[in-house]
């Protein structure tokens, strides 16, 4: 297939009746990557009201100095390890993989993934293994954080230890199969006339990511295998008195994890590169760039890991990985200032959608600049395990691959399910998230550096302005994702019709119905040659021809400014 | 060269479905091969910590009986990609020969590298470094040798032939891995 600007197909839009969508399908053994996406969307997101719920708790513990909703200390242990557990492992890294099963095959024109039964085991796999993580806050909770350090994990932490172990271990071989199928499938199922450099930035970000979940986690395997048997099999691994070694654990596990990162923000990236290109009606600034930096990212994550222990390891390796930590983030730089570059002077849209990616971008940043400072040694040792850390692992994780999901689900929702979500509850859903989520963990920066550690439910009582309105605003936080679930739910019940490319993107997902039929594409799809080639002849005609093929969206999308994307777009390509 | 041939005459979905198969392969061992890796890194962290290594009392390890199994397993390798390249050529007899033969090295392997994890002395570390590495390979060699057998009892029924040959060549490309994560495992258990 060759890639042409204009489609040939003038046929009006009557022929292509919209696929329905039944709720059955979804609960039951598929193969189709669109049904497989959505459970991964639907599954992370019931995990990440879980995880929400112990941040309400934890924030709620923490408005006073005192034990207050929690009796002992180990309560709150638990319920923070809980916490970090169930939004890394069963929120943010299956909904990514969620975003990537939906849009991969559609973005490259295929059918399917390269290995659909595959896929649908990588899926079936996280409801068991979340089962195994609410369980094991049950039967004596973890104790010992997402990080798992022995000797708390193994000495002093609660039989759920085990069984955390295990799901995150299942998680994690879910992750490598979903991975081996992106790969695959970017490899051999691009459609002829597309090259790498024509495949859309999420696609580059999901290889990106792929590739390190293929490297690094298998570590993690390695790592869980031993910590279990050392729970139940009596060996000594991590047992320093027994000739074990704590550091061992420290190794491995970042050795992974700190690739994991990457692995939950990439594909955030990608979806900003997405998104910020459409609603600006601009070409992509440094396209080339921005794939490689997400390469590039993927390749010196592997080279920071000893970052997390500055003060356990032996001062001799400490320059070494502060400098490699300090150079990962020129590669994240190059992407800021390209998507900054996207923007300048760009028609921008102020959808709900390029609200959250800017939103990413501002808070990403913060995030970035505090990752830098964490990075010098110097500094490191200062704000070591004190709740610096804590605001700047969420300024990333929240601020960052949270924001690009709220991003991607108002880009994309219309896609899914062939109707849009509320623009007017979708801006006030921003407002509050961006509100919130600011005052929940801008203030933690002033805790941390004034010396208030981590993980502890009683601090000394001159913390607690800065603890009470990180409290408040984490409520905020906390209301303002039920606008959303209430948004998603009023839009499936009677949204409004979306059309087959509501926001005029040129990306090949867009070029066929809401929602896609079961083979994705009715015909041979054809692609238009820049996927970002926005504000050209070209494009518009490209678009338009998409619109005669597809039908436009409904008018009364059209008629209403200035939220209205297709009524701007007609006009701004 | 007859096996091209026969690749030629696949259908442009199933030559796709070929080639994913093949790609997918190649990934996973490049990326499952991490954890031996891993555990690598992990018998190494944890013999530096340790002044004397086997430490005091406790008997190395010969090597005579390994490295005679170390060698069963690669001509096992071995055999399975003659097997496999008989199989692609049409030759059926010569594979199923070879592939018998892949098969009962591969049991001798894992029957003997059983003994000597059943009757290790027990000695805190060594031991149970020993038995975790070996363990773990252990149950890569049984899952896949199982697969080499059900592989085997499909192609006694003529399920295979020069144009359908993916479940012998994936079962073999997964028998070469257990074959070099053993060599990983091997320089490190007995040599290092």
């Amino acid at each position: 297939m060759a890639s042409i600007s204009v489609p040939v197909g003038g046929a009006p839009s009557q022929s292509a009746p919209r696929p329905r969508l039944r709720v059955s399908d979804y609960l039951r053994w598929s193969v189709d990557h669109k049904i497989i996406g959505v459970q991964y969307m639907v599954t992370a997101a019931f995990f990440f009201i879980v995880g929400g719920t112990l941040a309400m708790l934890i924030r709620w513990e923490l408005l006073t100095p005192n034990l207050d909703v929690v009796q002992t200390g180990a309560q709150y242990n638990s319920l923070f390890s809980a916490h970090g557990l169930v939004m890394i492992f069963l929120w943010i890294i299956p909904m990514m993989a969620g975003f990537g099963n939906y849009l991969l095959p559609l973005m490259l024109g295929a059918k399917d993934m390269a290995f659909p039964w595959l896929n649908a085991f990588a899926f079936w796999l996280i409801p068991p293994a979340g089962i195994l993580m609410i369980g094991s806050m049950l039967v004596g909770a973890p104790e010992a954080g997402w990080t798992m350090y022995p000797p708390l994990s193994t000495l002093f932490s609660g039989d759920g230890q085990t069984l955390a172990a295990l799901s995150v271990h299942l998680l994690g071989i879910s992750s490598i199969l979903g991975a081996i199928n992106f790969l695959v499938t970017v490899k051999n199922m691009r459609p002829a006339g597309m090259s790498y450099w024509q495949m859309p930035l999420f696609v580059w970000a999901i290889v990106a990511t792929s590739i390190i979940v293929v490297m690094a986690t298998p570590f993690l395997a390695g790592a869980l295998t031993l910590l279990i048997l050392d729970r139940i099999a009596g060996t000594t691994f991590f047992d320093a008195t027994k000739g074990g070694d704590v550091l061992l654990w420290q190794n491995v596990f970042w050795f992974y994890s700190h690739p994991a990162v990457y692995i939950m923000v990439l594909p955030g990236m990608g979806i900003l590169s997405d998104v910020l290109s459409v609603h600006s009606r601009k070409p992509i600034f440094g396209y080339k760039m921005i794939a490689l930096s997400s390469m590039a990212i993927g390749i010196v994550g592997f080279t920071v890991w000893a970052h997390h222990m500055f003060t356990s390891l032996q001062p001799e390796m400490r320059i070494p990985f502060m400098i490699t930590s300090m150079i990962i983030a020129v590669p994240t730089g190059i992407k800021i200032f390209s998507w900054l570059g996207t923007l300048w002077r760009g028609k921008i849209r102020f959808t709900s959608a390029m609200l959250f990616s800017l939103g990413f971008l501002s808070m990403f940043v913060i995030g970035g600049i505090t990752g830098v400072m964490l990075a010098m040694i110097p500094f490191n040792l200062h704000v070591h395990d004190t709740y610096f850390v804590v605001a700047h692992l969420h300024f990333v994780l929240f601020g960052g691959s949270v924001f690009a999901i709220y991003s991607g689900v108002y880009h994309w929702f219309p896609k899914i399910t062939g109707r849009l979500l509320d623009e007017r509850l979708g801006k006030l859903h921003f407002a509050l998230t961006y509100i919130g989520f600011f005052f929940t963990f801008f203030p933690m920066h002033f805790a941390g550096m004034l010396g208030m550690p981590r993980r502890v439910a009683v601090y000394m009582p001159e913390f607690q302005g800065l603890n009470a309105t990180a409290s408040i605003g984490s409520f905020v936080l906390g209301i303002s994702t039920f606008l959303l679930i209430y948004n998603v739910i009023a839009s499936l019940r009677g949204g409004r019709l979306a059309g087959a490319n509501p926001w005029r993107a040129l990306t090949l997902e867009w070029a066929t119905t809401s929602p896609p039929p079961a083979t994705n594409f009715v015909g041979e799809p054809v692609m238009f040659e820049d996927p970002y080639g926005y504000g050209t002849e070209g494009a518009a005609a490209y678009l338009d021809a998409i619109e005669r093929q597809f039908g436009a969206p409904p008018q009364a999308l059209a008629a209403d400014k200035p939220a209205s994307p297709a009524a701007q777009g007609a006009s701004g390509d | 060269m007859q096996g091209d041939l026969a690749e030629h005459r696949l259908t442009p979905k199933e030559e796709l479905d070929l080639k994913n198969k093949r790609t997918g392969l190649a990934i996973f061992q490049v990326s499952w091969i991490m954890v031996f890796f891993c555990l690598m890194f992990v018998h190494w962290q944890i013999r530096i910590q340790s002044p004397d290594w086997p430490p005091p009392g406790v008997e190395k390890l010969g090597v005579v009986v390994p490295s005679a199994m170390t060698l069963a397993l690669i001509a096992s390798s071995l055999l399975a990609r003659r097997a496999y390249r008989a199989l692609r050529a049409g030759q059926i007899e010569t594979f199923l020969w070879n592939w018998r033969m892949t098969i009962a090295l591969g049991a001798a392997f894992v029957l003997v590298m059983a003994f000597e994890w059943l009757t290790i002395p027990i000695s805190g570390q060594y031991s149970n470094l020993f038995r975790v590495l070996v363990g773990f390979h252990g149950v890569h060699a049984v899952v896949i040798g199982a697969l080499l057998v059900r592989v085997y009892r499909s192609a006694m029924r003529g399920a295979y032939n020069s144009g359908s040959f993916w479940p012998v060549e994936g079962a073999a490309g997964l028998w070469y891995f257990v074959t070099i994560a053993w060599i990983l495992f091997y320089a490190v258990l007995y040599w290092s």
